[in-house]
């Protein structure tokens, strides 16, 4: 009981923190989007949104986006983490920080980084051009491309580091034994490796999506006014039109979208003893 | 030894912070807002810094766009913080109308008389004097564009291919730029579906820019021909090197319109004035169109011949176009979603 008392003690801080900085205001926040100005409930800001194509449009974006960005983020991520983890750890170190070293720079000079590489006349579209597949002054700016390329580079890092945890603490022995029973390398990957690393490419998946769905300023910068995702929708309704409730219901359908997705994940990592 | 050092250091670094916030405490502050970037390091410059100097006072600038500021006017209703506050996008006539801001008298102003009338026509609704006029109009690439274009109806010449810029509206330029191909085809501020069916046309070839410095960057790198924007971007533009060129577009040139306004309910509102008095005299203007390409709104401020070539000058500035802003802001909202719609591939 008194060693109860304590871990309450010891979390009460951070419990606090949580609550006042995050529960509450995001609480008010959602509950603004289902309330009248009077303050009784009203579903019109939710309805409003399901009932318009142009706001379904923007979310089917959003998720189209978000699946596309977490595939390739998994598919590229996970022989990257799996070389990782075994290569001596002197490398590893060196690989590791390759890869957070990104990070350290701020998301919007990143983000402007793609702008000149993939604008008109831009290194890509350049060698494209070279290579005969595009005609001149063909730009990848303002594209769902330029969007997933920007995001991808943005959210490797998070997905790598997930898998990465997991592959490092599975016991090198199984995958031996593996090879030694029979299997060829790809069979021990697939048989061995993934079984084991899956609660992290769900955890990763996990990051990558739900930051993805939330990001406004890499796609509203790489898809520009033409390809608005929901996060950048929300944004723009709260600060060019300021319409609070109706941005508070975008924000709603988001954090309950992300929400539903919870869900799944955990029974998927409780299956694979995660 | 080390650690005593370092306290008394900190001690005495504290007490002269405490006696230079004494000192500061002794002087009237005033607080105002200013809009950030290239403007608010002029805006400094030409008008708070020498202000301060000459009238022994200390301006407190708090960087917040117009829109931004009224709300918190709003908020701040019952305790209002700002002495000064600037608009661009006609939030003064809301301001006036709700009583945050305070008439001013035009004899109060001594450089009140020398104002064009509209720059003043605003104060008898209690509303700040216009102090700087930017114009929209059409900015174009000198050596790629063989016919100028001379008409808001220009941007739908075929000659110009796929070169051209147009402005998301919710940017103010963009929205002013918008409002005038709409009037020029037929609609009002209230029917906006002539000029969105004829935007519509230009989608396919044209880039939508929805932040201003965005426009030097599809000058320099990204082809651009012809672009419906501002004056003074015109001047950053050509600043960076790029060949291009500002035309008042023959049907009429809108323009946006930068006011400052006393706060109601503040307690130095003579300085207050004397500082809006400052920001209205002719050579902070003259200073302003130099710089940055502004149109002064003081008759009396004397425009080198190379600068008033390039900005709106003079009588001229009285032919202005200026869209309602009580009525704009009722249907800004309809349209700016309207617009995203219609935009949104």
């Amino acid at each position: 009981m008194a060693s109860h008392r304590e871990d309450w003690a010891i979390a009460a801080p951070g419990l606090l923190l949580l609550l006042l900085a995050f529960l509450v205001p995001v609480g008010s926040i959602l509950a603004l989007g289902v309330r009248t100005e009077g303050g009784e409930f009203t579903p019109a800001y939710v309805i409003r949104f399901l009932t318009e194509p142009y706001y379904l449009g923007i979310s089917w974006r959003t998720i189209k986006l978000s699946v596309v960005i977490t595939l390739v983020c998994a598919l590229v991520g996970f022989p990257f983490a799996y070389i990782m983890a075994r290569v001596g750890p002197r490398l590893r170190l060196w690989l590791v920080i390759l890869i957070t070293l990104p990070l350290m720079t701020s998301v919007v000079v990143r983000t402007f980084g793609w702008m000149v590489l993939l604008g008109r006349g831009g290194l890509v579209p350049d060698i494209m051009r070279s290579l005969g597949l595009v005609r001149r002054n063909y730009t990848l700016m303002h594209t769902e491309v330029a969007i997933v390329v920007g995001m991808v580079q943005i959210l490797f890092p998070f997905m790598v580091l997930s898998i990465l945890g997991v592959i490092l603490r599975m016991d090198p022995r199984l995958e031996e034994a593996a090879r030694v029973m029979g299997c060829t390398f790809l069979q021990s990957v697939r048989r061995v490796v993934l079984p084991v690393a899956t609660p992290g490419i769900v955890a990763g998946s996990l990051l990558v999506f739900t930051l993805s769905a939330s990001y406004f300023i890499t796609p509203s910068l790489l898809g520009g006014a033409r390809l608005p995702v929901l996060a950048g929708s929300i944004y723009e309704t709260a600060t060019r039109t300021q319409d609070w409730p109706f941005a508070a219901a975008q924000s709603l359908i988001l954090f309950t979208a992300v929400l539903l997705l919870l869900f799944p994940y955990i029974r998927l990592t409780r299956k694979a003893g995660g | 030894m080390k650690p005593n050092v370092m306290l008394s250091a900190l001690a005495c670094s504290f007490l002269l912070a405490g006696m230079s916030s004494s000192a500061v405490a002794q002087r009237a502050t005033l607080t105002v807002n200013s809009w950030g970037g290239a403007y608010e390091k002029l805006h400094k410059q030409l008008i708070f810094e020498p202000f301060e100097k000459a009238n022994n006072v200390k301006i407190n600038v708090v960087t917040v766009y117009s829109a931004d500021t009224l709300a918190q006017l709003r908020a701040q209703k019952a305790a209002p913080q700002y002495d000064v506050v600037h608009f661009s996008g006609g939030q003064e006539v809301v301001a006036a109308r709700e009583g945050l801001i305070a008439p001013i008298n035009a004899e109060e102003l001594p450089n009140a008389a020398n104002l064009y009338p509209f720059a003043k026509e605003g104060m008898s609704r209690g509303e700040g004097p216009v102090h700087l006029v930017t114009a929209i109009g059409l900015l174009y690439n000198e050596k790629k564009v063989k016919n100028p274009p001379k008409s808001w109806k220009d941007l739908w010449k075929p000659e110009y291919g796929d070169h051209l810029v147009l402005t998301d509206l919710s940017n103010s330029y963009g929205l002013l730029g918008f409002l005038m191909m709409n009037k020029v085809w037929g609609g009002s501020i209230e029917n906006t579906k002539p000029g969105l069916d004829k935007v519509r046309e230009l989608l396919d070839r044209s880039t939508i820019i929805s932040s201003s410095p965005e426009i030097q960057q599809n000058f320099a790198q990204n082809d651009a021909w012809v672009a419906a924007f501002s004056q003074d971007y015109a001047h950053v533009v050509r600043q960076g090197g790029q060949p291009v060129k500002f035309v008042m577009a023959e049907e009429g040139t809108p323009a946006v319109f930068f006011t400052a306004n006393l706060v109601a309910g503040r307690p130095n509102q003579a300085l207050a004035k004397k500082l809006i008095d400052f920001s209205l005299s002719p050579e902070v203007q003259a200073a302003f169109a130099r710089e940055m390409r502004y149109s002064p709104t003081n008759r009396l401020a004397k425009l080198d011949p190379a600068v008033a070539s390039e900005v709106v000058y003079g009588d001229a500035v009285n032919g202005l176009v200026r869209f309602d802003p009580a009525q704009v802001d009722a249907n800004r909202t309809a349209l700016v979603e309207s617009w995203k719609k219609l935009i949104a591939r």
